[in-house]
C-alpha cells in the first residue's frame, strides 16, 4: 500500500475558555491518497474550517488549543515540526484554496507578483524562471491569456476568475495536497462548474489529493469519490459518495440528503429539512450529538458515544443505522 | 389582505424595455428587459452572476434609476409616480436581501427592527403593531422571546426568517427575494425554502425569487426568467422550463445545475468576461459567441423576444424566447 498523501489521526480542536475546553474538533482521523479527492461535509459550526485550519497551523496561537496523534503530509509528520521547517511545508507541499478569493488575495499586488512571490519562497529560483512558472501555473487552470491576467489587480477580476487565480497560486509549487474550503459558495453555476473541472483535473493529471470542504453535499458528490460527514465536531458517517446518496447510514446524512432541493421535470414535492438546530458547542448534549434531532433515538444514544468503525471504507457512527 | 387568487391572471407587476446603465453610460446592466409577473404566480429570475437580476430587483424599488423603459405595478407605471405614490406602492412590494447579517441593523432589538416598516408607513395604531408583529414572527416561526433579542443572539436561519418577518410586515402582494438562500447551508435554505412555499400557500404572496441555483428555483417557482448580460432571453412556464428549456443557453444552464455536463474552454469563458458597454452593437445576439447552436443570421440580427407558438399543449403563462431558432421563417424545433 502507498502512503496517503494525507494522513491525519485523532486531530482535536478546542476554544479554551473560563470553565474549561469548549470542543470544537473531536479526534477525527482519516487519510486521503495521491489522485484521489475526499469530502467534508458539514453544517456550518460543524468544525470543517476549524480541521482544515489545524491541518494548515493557521489557527491563532492563544485562545485555540490544537492535539494530534500526527498529521502526515507523504508519510512525514507536519505536526511535529518546528515553526520553521512547518512554513517552509505549507504552502509547497500542502496549500489551501479559500472561500472568499477577494479577501485572499492581496489587493495592492498584481496577480503574477503574488503568484511568482509564492513560487519564489518555496521553491526558489531567478525571477525569470518563477515568472515562466506562474504563467504555465495561470494557463493550467484556463488562462489563455496568462500575460494579460498576470499584470491585473484582484479587483479587475469577477469571483470566478478571482478563484481561478487562487488555484493557480495554490498549485504553483505543485502539492502533493490542496485543501479546498468552500471554493463554490460564492460563485455562480458556470463558474462553479469551471472550477471544480480545474479541480478535478489537478486530480488525474498531477495526482493531487484533494480535501474538499463544503456545506452542499451535491457539490461534494461531482468532484469526490469519498466523504465524510461532520456534525458538531464528529465525523458521522464515512462513505464513498455512491453509496452515500442510494443508502445513507447515518439518520443525519439521510436528512442533509433530504434537504437538497430536486431538480426534475416535474415540480418536486415540498422540500425536507432537519427539524430543530445545531447545538452551540459549548452547550453540546451527551451521547450522540445528534441524539435530539434524531428520530431514530433511543435511551442508549442520549447516554453513550457511537464509535465511528469505517474499517473496510465505509461506516456510521451510529447505534441505529438506517 | 388582499389575496389574489391562483386563477387571477392580471399582471401585478410588468417591466417594458427597461434599460439600467451604470458609470455614465459606460455599462450597460439592464438591457430592454421586458417581463411579467401574474398576481400569485411566483417568478424566479436566474442568471450568472454580474447578469442584471439585482439591477431589475433594485430597479423596480426605484432603488436604482432606470436609463427608460417602464415598470407598472398594477398598471401604475412606478417610475413616474410622485415621492408619496411611490412610497405606497414601495408597502406593497418589500425586497429581502441575500445576507441577514448585513441587512439587519445590529444595534435595534428585533422588535425595533419589525416595528419600524409599520411606523415609517404610518400603518395601525401601537395595540395593532404590537399585534402584527407577535403575529408576523409566529408566520416565520419564531416565538414571542425574539422580540427583545438583538441580530447576532441568532443563527443565520433564524436572522434570515427576521429579515423575511421585516418585509412581511406591511402585508405587501409582491416579496422580492434577491438571492435570500445563497448564503446559508443546505440544511437552513431547505427551512427557508419551506417557509417560502407556505408564505405561497397560505398568504397568496407573489415572489420574484433571484437566484443562480435552478434547483432553489424549481422548488418554489411558477414561471422562470433567463437572464443573459442583461438581456431576457426567455421566459416559461417552469414546468415546460424545467422540461425543454427553449433558449440554448437555458439548456446549458439547465445541464450545469444536472452536473451533467461541463464547460468546454469556449463556453466556459462567458464567465469570464461580462460587462457590456452601452454602445455595443446591438446587430447581433448577445449569446452568439458562445452558442453551440449558432446560425450565420445570429452574427448579423438581433433576434426578438417573441411569443413561441407551436404549443402542442396549452401552457399557463407565456413562454416567451430571443433567438433565431424560433424564428417563423426558421425551423420551429432546431
Amino acid at each position: 500500500m502507498n502512503t496517503p498523501a494525507l494522513k491525519v489521526k485523532n486531530l482535536s480542536v478546542w476554544l479554551a475558555s473560563g470553565s474549561g475546553r469548549i470542543p470544537v474538533v473531536d479526534g477525527i482521523s482519516f487519510s486521503i491518497n495521491a489522485g484521489e479527492a475526499t469530502g467534508l461535509v458539514g453544517e456550518s459550526g460543524c468544525g470543517k474550517t476549524m480541521t482544515a485550519k489545524a491541518i494548515m497551523g493557521q489557527l491563532p496561537v492563544t485562545g485555540i488549543g490544537v492535539s494530534a496523534d500526527a498529521i502526515e503530509v507523504e508519510g512525514r509528520d507536519i505536526y511535529k515540526l518546528k515553526a520553521g521547517q512547518k512554513r517552509a511545508v505549507l504552502g509547497r507541499d500542502i496549500a489551501m484554496i479559500f472561500q472568499q478569493p477577494a479577501t485572499a488575495l492581496d489587493p495592492v499586488f498584481t496577480l503574477g507578483q503574488q503568484i511568482s512571490a509564492v513560487y519564489r519562497r518555496h521553491c526558489g529560483g531567478s525571477r525569470r524562471q518563477a515568472r515562466q512558472t506562474m504563467l504555465e501555473a495561470l494557463r493550467g487552470v484556463g488562462f489563455s491569456q496568462a500575460e494579460d491576467i498576470a499584470g491585473v489587480y484582484p479587483h479587475q477580476l469577477s469571483g470566478g476568475m478571482r478563484q481561478l487565480a487562487m488555484i493557480a497560486m495554490a498549485t504553483v509549487c505543485k502539492p502533493a495536497v490542496i485543501i479546498a474550503d468552500e471554493p463554490t459558495t460564492a460563485l455562480d453555476n458556470s463558474s462553479r462548474a469551471l472550477i471544480l473541472q480545474q479541480l478535478r483535473q489537478l486530480q488525474t493529471s498531477r495526482q493531487t489529493a484533494i480535501l474538499y470542504i463544503s456545506h452542499d453535499l451535491s457539490v461534494v458528490r461531482q468532484t469526490c469519490r469519498d466523504v465524510m460527514v461532520m456534525y458538531c465536531g464528529r465525523i458521522m458517517e464515512t462513505a464513498d459518495c455512491q453509496s452515500l446518496f442510494s443508502h445513507p447510514r447515518h439518520p443525519y446524512s439521510a436528512g442533509l440528503l433530504a434537504c437538497i432541493p430536486q431538480l426534475g421535470k416535474t415540480r418536486p414535492a415540498p422540500i425536507r429539512s432537519i427539524p430543530g438546530q445545531v447545538p452551540a458547542a459549548a452547550d453540546l448534549p451527551a451521547g450522540c450529538h445528534f441524539a435530539p434531532r434524531c428520530d431514530r433515538a433511543v435511551a442508549q444514544c442520549r447516554e453513550s458515544v457511537p464509535e465511528l468503525d469505517a474499517s473496510g471504507g465505509r461506516g456510521a457512527a451510529c447505534f441505529r443505522p438506517l | 389582505m388582499n389575496v389574489p387568487t391562483p386563477t387571477d391572471t392580471t399582471a401585478l407587476l410588468e417591466l417594458r424595455d427597461l434599460c439600467l446603465s451604470f458609470q455614465q453610460r459606460r455599462q450597460l446592466a439592464v438591457d430592454r428587459v421586458s417581463l411579467r409577473i401574474t398576481a400569485g404566480r411566483s417568478l424566479g429570475l436566474v442568471g450568472a452572476s454580474g447578469s442584471g437580476k439585482s439591477s431589475i430587483a433594485r430597479a423596480i424599488l426605484r432603488l436604482l434609476e432606470p436609463d427608460s423603459g417602464e415598470i407598472l405595478f398594477r398598471g401604475e407605471d412606478m417610475s413616474r409616480m410622485n415621492p408619496r405614490q411611490l412610497k405606497s406602492a414601495r408597502q406593497r412590494i418589500q425586497l429581502v436581501f441575500q445576507d441577514p447579517s448585513v441587512s439587519l441593523s445590529p444595534r435595534r432589538t428585533i422588535r425595533q427592527t419589525l416595528l419600524e416598516p409599520l411606523e415609517h408607513f404610518a400603518i395601525g395604531d401601537a395595540d395593532y403593531r404590537r399585534g402584527k408583529i407577535t403575529r408576523t414572527l409566529q408566520t416565520v416561526g419564531l416565538g414571542k422571546s425574539a422580540l427583545e433579542r438583538y441580530p447576532h443572539q441568532f443563527s443565520s436561519g433564524q436572522q434570515q426568517r427576521i429579515a423575511i418577518a421585516r418585509a412581511l410586515v406591511t402585508n405587501p402582494e409582491l416579496l422580492i427575494a434577491d438571492e435570500a438562500v445563497a448564503s446559508l447551508d443546505v440544511s437552513i435554505q431547505a427551512q427557508i425554502l419551506q417557509l417560502v412555499q407556505k408564505l405561497q400557500r397560505d398568504f397568496g404572496i407573489t415572489f420574484l425569487f433571484i437566484s443562480h441555483d435552478l434547483a432553489v428555483i424549481r422548488q418554489i417557482a411558477d414561471e422562470v426568467a433567463v437572464l443573459y448580460r442583461g438581456q431576457l432571453l426567455e421566459q416559461s412556464p417552469a414546468d415546460r422550463f424545467f422540461s425543454r428549456p427553449a433558449h440554448p443557453y437555458s439548456r446549458i444552464l439547465l445541464s450545469y445545475a444536472v452536473g451533467e455536463n461541463a464547460p468546454n474552454r469556449n463556453t466556459g469563458q462567458w464567465s469570464l468576461e461580462r460587462s457590456r458597454t452601452a454602445s455595443a452593437n446591438t446587430d447581433k445576439c448577445v449569446f452568439a459567441e458562445f452558442c453551440p447552436d449558432k446560425m450565420a443570421v445570429c452574427g448579423n440580427v438581433e433576434p426578438v423576444l417573441s411569443q413561441l407558438h407551436d404549443e402542442s399543449q396549452p401552457v399557463l403563462g407565456p413562454h416567451c424566447v430571443k433567438c433565431h431558432l424560433y424564428d417563423e421563417t426558421a425551423s420551429d424545433e432546431n
